[in-house]
C-alpha cells in the first residue's frame, strides 16, 4: 500500500516552457531538451522544498518521446555531415535528464525512463506498481511517475507523487492486485487528471486503473 | 510477499558468437578482433554482428529471432521488458528522406515481441548504458512481489550512424581498440548485440541477489572522478543481497576504456572494497560497448563463462595508469565463482549494480 499526495496535470504552450523553468529556479536551465525542462517543472510542482532532499525515485514515461530533437538528429546524420552537434544528440537522449535535474531535487535517486510503443496508452499500472513496491522496501520516501510529452503545439505533464507513509492529508491511498472492475479506467497518458476529477467529486466508491495488459497490475485508489 | 528472483535461460548474438556458450569459448581463446566503421573522416573500431542481411529491419528481426530460439519455448503471454537506448533509430537512417516517425517512439517493441512470438505485457526502457539493468530491476520487482512469474530481458542495439557520430562528435571514441584501466587508454569502442534473459521465481542455476541503481550527477557525460556516486551504488547492492565485499569473487567491471568513467570506477572500488579487492573483469574489449544492450549482454556472456569456470583474460590491457592503480585480469582462470558483482556506469550518469549468486 502507498499513498497518494499529489495527482497533477500541467499544460502549456511549447514556448512558455523555458519561462516556467526560470520562473521556478529563478534561472534558465542550459541546454537542457524540452521533456527535461518539462520534467523538471512538474517534480518541482510535485515536491515542497523540504521533500527534496528525501530519498526520492522518478519514472516517466512518453509517447512522443525526443521526436523532434531525433528528427534533427537524423537530418544532420543523412545531411553526410559525419559528426553532429554535441548538443543536438544529447537532446535525443531521454536519459541525461536525471543528471540535469538532480542539482534541483537533491534526493532524486533513481530515475527510469519509458518510451511508450503505442498511441493512446500508457504504463500508469507498471510505473505505479513499481513505486508501490519500492515504498514498501524502504528504498525511496517518495516516488514521482509521470506522463510528459511535447510537441510543436503542446506541452504536457500528467504527475502522480506516491510516499510510503501518509503526510499530512493525503487524498488517497493505493492498493495494487485488486480485481479490475468493469469500471475500472483504461491505462491512458491523462490518467492522473481522470484521477484529480474523481477525487474532487464525492463519490466514495473506490477508482480502479486497469492495466492493458497484466491483470495483476490492477491499481485502486481509495478516497482518506 | 518477497520471492528470489533467479535466472533460468538465456540467449546472446555478438560479435563473439551467436549463443553464450559459443561467446564463452570465444572469450576464453582471447578473441576481441573488430571491424572498422566510418564516421566522415575517421574511422573507429566497431563490433558487428555476424548478419548477412542489410536491410536494417530484416538483420534485426533475423538476430532477433535467434536470440528467441536461445530462450526454447515460452508461454506467449510470458512479459516482455525491451532494453534499448536506440531502438531503430538504423531504420529511420535507412529509409532516408521518406522516413516517418512513428507516432509511439517505441513502437519497435512492437515488432520485437512478435519477432518473438511474445503477446503478453510489453515495456519499453530507455537509460542509456544502465538499460538493460533498469529493466531488471523493474521486471524482478513484479516478479518478487508475486505480481508476475516469469519475464523475459531483451537487450538490443543495433548498428546506427547517429549513436556512433553522436559519441564520436563528443570525442568520446578510441581510434585504436578499448583499452580498460590502461594507462593509454582512449575511449569507447561500440558494438551491437542482441541479448535476453529469462528471469522467474523458479529456481535457476544463478539468483539476482542484489541489484541497485543511483545518478551521478556530476555532468551529463561522465561521472564524479572521486567516484562516490558508484561506491554508494555498489555498497548499496551489496547491502541488500546480504553480502560484504569480502564475499564477492569476481567483479565484471564497466571499464570501457574511458579515460574518466574508468578512473572513477576504479576510486569507487577502492573505496567500496579497500583491502579486498577481487578480481576485475572487462568485457568490452571482447565484445565492445553495445550501450543498451550491454548489462544483458554482459550478463549473459559473463553467466556462461562462469558456467563453463573459465573466466577469460581482459583484453587491451597491458600498463597499469599510476593514477588508477588496479589491473584488471590479465590471464585467464577456471576458478569457480559463486557470487559477482556487475557495474554498469551510464552515459548521462545513470550507474548501476547487480550481485549474481550461484544457487
Amino acid at each position: 500500500m502507498s499513498y497518494l499526495q499529489i495527482a497533477l496535470s500541467q499544460q502549456l504552450a511549447p514556448a512558455e516552457v523555458p519561462a516556467a523553468v526560470r520562473a521556478a529556479l529563478g534561472k534558465p536551465l542550459r541546454r537542457a531538451a524540452p521533456l527535461t525542462q518539462l520534467a523538471l517543472i512538474g517534480a518541482l510542482a510535485c515536491l515542497p522544498a523540504e521533500r527534496r532532499g528525501l530519498p526520492t525515485a522518478l519514472l516517466w514515461q512518453s509517447t512522443r518521446g525526443p521526436r523532434q530533437e531525433t528528427r534533427l538528429l537524423l537530418e544532420e546524420i543523412s545531411e553526410g555531415t559525419a559528426e553532429p552537434m554535441p548538443y543536438d544528440f544529447l537532446a535525443t537522449q531521454p536519459a541525461i535528464a536525471a543528471a540535469q535535474i538532480q542539482p534541483f531535487i537533491p534526493g532524486l535517486r533513481s530515475a527510469s525512463y519509458f518510451p511508450l510503443d503505442t498511441p493512446g496508452t500508457a504504463d500508469w499500472s507498471l510505473l505505479l506498481t513499481l513505486a508501490t513496491n519500492w515504498l514498501a522496501e524502504g528504498r525511496y520516501a517518495q516516488v514521482l511517475c509521470t506522463h510528459l510529452d511535447h510537441s510543436q503545439t503542446t506541452a504536457e505533464g500528467q504527475w502522480l507523487c506516491l510516499t510510503q507513509a501518509a503526510l499530512e492529508n493525503p487524498p488517497a491511498r493505493l492498493q495494487i492486485g485488486a480485481m479490475a472492475t468493469p469500471g475500472a479506467l483504461p491505462d491512458t497518458p491523462d490518467f492522473p487528471a481522470h484521477l484529480a476529477h474523481w477525487l474532487a467529486g464525492k463519490l466514495d466508491s473506490p477508482l480502479q486503473l486497469r492495466s492493458a495488459t497484466t491483470s495483476q497490475l490492477a491499481v485502486e485508489f481509495a478516497r482518506l | 510477499m518477497r520471492r528470489a528472483v533467479h535466472i533460468v535461460g538465456s540467449g546472446l548474438l555478438c560479435a563473439r558468437g551467436d549463443a553464450p556458450g559459443t561467446v564463452a569459448d570465444a572469450l576464453w581463446a582471447g578473441e576481441c578482433s573488430h571491424d572498422q566503421r566510418q564516421v566522415g573522416e575517421r574511422s573507429f573500431p566497431y563490433y558487428r554482428l555476424p548478419l548477412l542481411e542489410t536491410d536494417w529491419l530484416a538483420r534485426a528481426e533475423a538476430a532477433v529471432r535467434q536470440v528467441a530460439g536461445q530462450l526454447g519455448e515460452l508461454p506467449p503471454d510470458t512479459p516482455l521488458f525491451v532494453a534499448s537506448s536506440s531502438f531503430q533509430i538504423g531504420h529511420f537512417e535507412q529509409a532516408g528522406a521518406d522516413r516517418e516517425l512513428p507516432a509511439a517512439t517505441a513502437s519497435f517493441s512492437r515488432h520485437l515481441a512478435a519477432w518473438m512470438g511474445l503477446s503478453g505485457a510489453r515495456h519499453s526502457l530507455s537509460n542509456a548504458c544502465i538499460s538493460g539493468f533498469s529493466a531488471i530491476d523493474a521486471a524482478r520487482s513484479l516478479i518478487a512481489a508475486g505480481q508476475i512469474e516469469e519475464a523475459v530481458i531483451l537487450g538490443i542495439e543495433l548498428d546506427n550512424a547517429s549513436t556512433l557520430a553522436g559519441f564520436a562528435g563528443m570525442e568520446l571514441l578510441s581510434r585504436t581498440r578499448c583499452r580498460p584501466f590502461d594507462a593509454e587508454r582512449d575511449g569507447l569502442a561500440l558494438g551491437e548485440a542482441v541479448a535476453a534473459i529469462h528471469l522467474s521465481a523458479r529456481p535457476g542455476r544463478w539468483r539476482i541477489a542484489g541489484l541497485h541503481t543511483g545518478i551521478d550527477a556530476w555532468s551529463t557525460t561522465g561521472p564524479n572522478p572521486d567516484g562516490t556516486p558508484i561506491a554508494q551504488t555498489m555498497q548499496a547492492c551489496l547491502a541488500e543481497a546480504g553480502l560484504s565485499p569480502g564475499d564477492i569473487e569476481l567483479i565484471k567491471l564497466q571499464a570501457a576504456g574511458s579515460p574518466g568513467t574508468d578512473l572513477a570506477e576504479a576510486n569507487a572500488l577502492r573505496t567500496a572494497f579497500g583491502q579486498r579487492m577481487p578480481p576485475l573483469l572487462s568485457l568490452k574489449p571482447m565484445l565492445g560497448h553495445t550501450l543498451g544492450a550491454s548489462g544483458i549482454a554482459e550478463l549473459t556472456a559473463l553467466i556462461a563463462c562462469l558456467d563453463a569456470d573459465h573466466i577469460p583474460a581482459t583484453a587491451g590491457f597491458s600498463r597499469v595508469d599510476p593514477e588508477i592503480a588496479l589491473f584488471p585480469m590479465v590471464e585467464r582462470s577456471t576458478v569457480h565463482v559463486e557470487r559477482a558483482l556487475l557495474n554498469l556506469i551510464g552515459f548521462g550518469g545513470g550507474l548501476a549494480s547487480l550481485a549474481l549468486v550461484r544457487q
